[in-house]
């Protein structure tokens, strides 16, 4: 049967059974709240679900998660626009105008252009998806081996120096710290332990969902606090003016840009939404006239992240479905819920369980259209926590971030870890580190070791075979170049003050 | 000096001194892989060799432009407010950070503490908790006496206290004490709003993660903060 055909008997499917439809409204609004509630995000909830999912057929489970995934990596931009707080690595560049928006009084606006967006983005990014698995996965599996893979990774993080910290030198700093973190535990090739300090905890490394809930949670909160203690705290302004259609259609252009840039890194095993958002992010910037304004407030800062972002999610599946390879922490746990099942995600689920796949589409496809009709309702309702005073909001925020934490494997020291990560967030943004550069280089750290060296392995240690593969060449080409260039730019440009 | 400050030495002796530390650290674990000759220390050697030259461009630029942020830069966190709030409330003078790391120091010594009275004493299972149940105290009565003078350093480590208190007293009598804590850290000193936010917050949390999703908090493992977390949570599933 034809893509289409397919999809409306997997609508079909989807909304004949009672418990499904039951499944999909309760993982579209789960997403959306647990996304937009500071301190915990979609992780959490997919974390403490995914044992509920072995009571679950494998239709309705990976449903589920399909869902959480798509409306979560929405609300985590919520909290990032009002707040400053991502609610996963994929919203951190939102937050880069998002919140200076809120702080400006444009909120509604910044949620209200990342509602559109996300839907854009997931929607289009869905319908590719349903349109195309299969040759996009070969495609991409083809093409992209280890080199290219790692010639990406090293080209996503020379462009992400460039962006959230205050020096070009304190953006690499900050990457590598992060990527120094992923090095903890196990190292990918024979298995050696490297810096677990005799502690067994460390040995399968530091865990990131406590680490990111630290730099980005708990660290704003910190800062806020030092605001709130020293006077020049101020509340963030109220307003659910949302933009005009008119505003949207004007970034036209950067939305099918970051939705092209969303798609792509979506496809790639191992590198999904974070890099997306980061790349939607900086080409917004390195396309734009008026380059300084971004970081202060502007809308195309956010259109351009969250569409990328959620672009990524319906691609983010074609490597899992198609090929088991999951993308990220939460299609990662998408095979364990096949596993429960007894399947194994890849080319054969397309062949044993053709329902199972079509009815993930469809619903994948109405949980972003969805976005659009219930984010607006619960915008207007979760803007309403700006009003809270900060001193009882903080609290709160930190004890949700202690069970965020805490729930994902039930060790206390993963809450330790997360303080500790908080402080060390804390300290380093008041030197003008970028928390959103550590994470990222922390996520991609452990593919970018591994993918370099079976790069190496493939190339027989001949650092030139990255030049004989025209991706991987052309990709660290443009890497090095942009390196080059923002060192020319820190030092011969005129500083900013 | 050009434009340096002690402040950026300070910094560039940090990353160095991380990166050297590191270096060393990894002939723990120099040994060679078979099927591929960096082995396991030759990633982490060539990020260490990075964050040494970042660190050293970063004290270059220092020298030639202080603090003023490099052009092409976007998103900076100096534009989201932590580094103002710092140079405004003078929270970047040496007795500051050694009074806060004073402070943040306070919560590992309770998570050794059983391993230090271990030097003097034979410690069994009892007795490793009656040690902690002494530390506790004694090291709140420090954090108290130290708190008066460096509120943010109190605020910073009242987290990682209550972090270090969880294994052994328990999420459901620590989370009470610990909203109070904050609260009245952040400036409130209402006592009606802080038992309404005490309330608000607890049955919220309890309501959602213990009853709704049935999330195992922390119980704690002494008596009676144990005894106290296991009926409240028989109570609410």
């Amino acid at each position: 049967m034809d893509p289409f055909g397919n999809f409306i008997t997997g609508t079909v499917t989807l909304f004949s059974d009672p418990l499904g439809i039951l499944i999909f409204f309760g993982g579209v609004i789960g997403g959306m709240l647990f996304g937009a509630i500071p301190g915990v995000s979609m992780l959490t909830l997919a974390a403490i679900l995914l044992p509920f999912t072995a009571h679950l057929s494998a239709e309705h489970g990976i449903m589920l998660f399909s869902v959480i995934y798509c409306t979560g990596v929405y609300g985590g931009a919520i909290t990032a626009i009002l707040f400053n707080i991502p609610g996963a690595p994929e919203n951190a560049p939102t937050a880069f105008d998002g919140y200076p928006m809120t702080q400006k009084g444009q909120a509604g606006k910044a949620v209200g252009a990342a509602v559109m967006c996300s839907a854009i983005g997931g929607t289009v990014s869905a319908v590719i998806m349903m349109a195309a698995t299969a040759p996009i996965a070969n495609w991409a599996i083809s093409a992209f081996g280890p080199p290219e893979i790692f010639a990406l990774v090293f080209f996503g993080l020379a462009v992400a120096a460039t962006v959230g910290a205050k020096t070009l030198w304190k953006g690499w700093l900050s990457i590598l710290l992060g990527l120094l973190i992923a090095v903890v535990g196990m190292d990918p090739v024979g298995g050696i332990e490297r810096y677990d300090f005799d502690m067994p905890y460390l040995l399968a490394g530091i865990h990131f969902i406590p680490t990111i809930l630290g730099f980005f949670a708990v660290s704003e909160i910190f800062v806020q606090a030092e605001k709130k203690a020293t006077g020049v705290y101020k509340a963030p302004k109220l307003s659910v003016n949302f933009p005009t259609l008119t505003e949207l259609i004007a970034h036209k252009f950067a939305v099918f840009r970051s939705i092209v840039i969303g798609f792509f890194c979506g496809i790639l095993p191992g590198i999904g939404a974070t890099l997306a958002a980061f790349m939607g992010y900086n080409e917004a910037v390195r396309w734009s006239k008026d380059r300084s304004e971004f970081g202060k407030g502007k809308l195309e800062g956010v259109i351009s992240s969250e569409t990328a972002n959620n672009a990524a999610t319906g691609a983010a599946m074609i490597p899992l479905l198609a090929l088991g390879l999951p993308g990220g922490a939460l299609t990662a746990m998408m095979v364990g819920v096949f596993q429960m099942h007894d399947m194994e995600p890849g080319p054969l689920v397309f062949l044993n369980s053709p329902d199972l796949v079509w009815v993930v589409f469809a619903a994948m496809f109405f949980a972003n259209l969805s976005i659009l009709f219930v984010g607006f309702l619960e915008t207007k309702t979760i803007i309403n926590l700006l009003r809270i005073p900060f001193q009882f909001l903080a609290p709160l925020i930190l004890l949700l971030a202690t069970v965020g934490a805490y729930a994902v494997r039930g060790l206390v020291i993963d809450v330790v870890v997360m303080f500790i990560a908080g402080v060390a967030g804390f300290f380093l943004r008041r030197s003008g580190y970028s928390v959103a550069g550590i994470v990222l280089g922390l996520i991609l750290g452990k593919i970018g070791e591994q993918t370099f060296a079976q790069a190496m392995q493939m190339l027989h240690f001949e650092w030139t075979g990255f030049y004989d593969r025209p991706i991987a060449a052309f990709l660290i080409l443009a890497a090095l170049l942009t390196v080059a260039g923002s060192i020319y730019s820190a030092f011969f440009k005129k500083e900013r003050q | 000096m050009g434009k340096l400050r002690l402040g950026h030495i300070c910094e560039a002796a940090f990353w160095l001194i991380l990166a050297a530390f590191l270096y060393v650290e990894s002939f723990d674990f120099d040994r060679g892989i078979e099927i591929y000759k960096f082995g396991a220390t030759g990633w982490p050697r060539a990020l260490l060799l990075l964050l040494a030259v970042a660190a050293i461009g970063q004290l270059v630029y220092q020298f030639l432009a202080g603090d003023k942020s490099t052009s092409g830069t976007v998103g900076a966190a100096s534009d989201d407010g932590a580094e103002e709030a710092a140079r405004e409330s003078g929270h970047s003078h040496l007795r500051w950070y050694v009074s806060a790391f004073c402070l943040l120091a306070l919560p590992f010594l309770y998570m050794r503490a059983h391993d230090l009275a271990g030097l003097f004493l034979t410690l069994d299972k009892d007795g490793v908790h009656s040690v902690k149940l002494v530390a506790a105290p004694l090291l709140l009565v420090v954090y108290l006496f130290l708190a008066r003078g460096n509120q943010v350093g109190a605020i910073l480590t009242l987290p990682l206290f209550f972090a270090a208190l969880l294994e052994d007293l328990g999420f459901y009598a620590m989370a009470p004490l610990f909203i109070v804590g904050i609260t009245l850290l952040m400036g409130e000193r209402r006592a009606r709003w802080i038992a309404l936010t005490v309330a608000l917050i607890m049955g919220f949390m309890l309501l959602i993660f213990v009853s709704l999703l049935y999330v195992g908090l922390p119980t704690g493992n002494i008596s009676p903060f144990y005894d106290l977390s296991h009926w409240l949570v028989t109570l609410l599933q």
